[in-house]
């Protein structure tokens, strides 16, 4: 079964990301590094399929809108939420308890969330 | 680049739509699917939000509950990943998902980790 889990972080971390300079950020990011590869490490144990990506910032999100044949873009994100969505995975995951371990082992679970969607499968 | 494109949408108004209309609204997200077929690296159909599980950590202590992060007046239904040049191209594609017409799809640049100075 193929879960979508969509790794949200408070908008109040993204705040906090922007005020860092570069220098920071990359030892901000270089901290986390082992907690994602224990996540991985675990993942691979488990034989769990993983694929997914890193988001930029939310501040750089677009909106397409299409209304009478017209396009509209709007600057994003699209939703006002607490929590803005940073990144995500794609998991094969046996059932919805094991994807529910994964997504507890992802860091940004500690500080934001991790929502975890079942996928429709042809 | 890589751009995650989020596909939003009532998911009520679906629900309430006919198999033939559903059908009909899947066979332009086909015929989407092979025009772009260039520019997608992957995509997928969302259950709907009442299967959703969210899950957090407080304290050492996780927390699971059902349903999405937020509500929202329009959920998530699916999602594209676009390979393209740049976040315009990205709208011009993104202005030909069905969803856009009756949703809103919204685009995320993925992170480029920048090379060590």
């Amino acid at each position: 079964m193929k879960y979508l889990l969509l790794l949200n972080n408070e908008a109040s971390e993204w705040d906090r990301w922007r005020t860092l300079s570069k220098a920071e950020a990359a030892a901000g990011r270089a901290e986390e590094i082992p907690r994602w590869n224990h996540a991985f490490a675990w993942a691979a144990e488990q034989q769990i399929e993983l694929d997914g990506l890193e988001l930029e910032d939310p501040s750089g999100a677009r909106v397409v809108t299409r209304r009478n044949g017209e396009t509209i873009v709007t600057d994003g994100p699209f939703a006002e939420t607490k929590e803005v969505v940073g990144g995500y995975f794609v998991a094969d995951c046996t059932d919805l308890d094991q994807a529910i371990e994964l997504a507890q082992r992802i860091p940004v679970v500690e500080k934001g969330s991790v929502e975890i969607r079942p996928l429709v499968e042809e | 680049m890589k751009v995650l494109a989020l596909l939003w949408a009532d998911e009520q108004g679906w629900s309430a739509l006919t198999k033939e209309e559903q059908e009909a609204w899947y066979e332009r997200y086909r015929a989407f699917g092979a025009e772009a077929a260039a520019n997608l690296a992957a995509g997928a159909e969302l259950a709907p939000t009442r299967s959703a599980t969210t899950v957090r950590v407080r304290n050492g202590e996780t927390v699971v509950t059902d349903g999405p992060f937020a509500e929202t007046k329009e959920q998530l239904g699916g999602f594209f990943v676009l390979d393209v040049e740049s976040l315009d191209e990205a709208a011009e594609l993104a202005a030909r998902i069905p969803a856009a017409e009756h949703g809103a799809v919204e685009l995320r640049a993925a992170h480029v980790e920048e090379a060590a100075a």
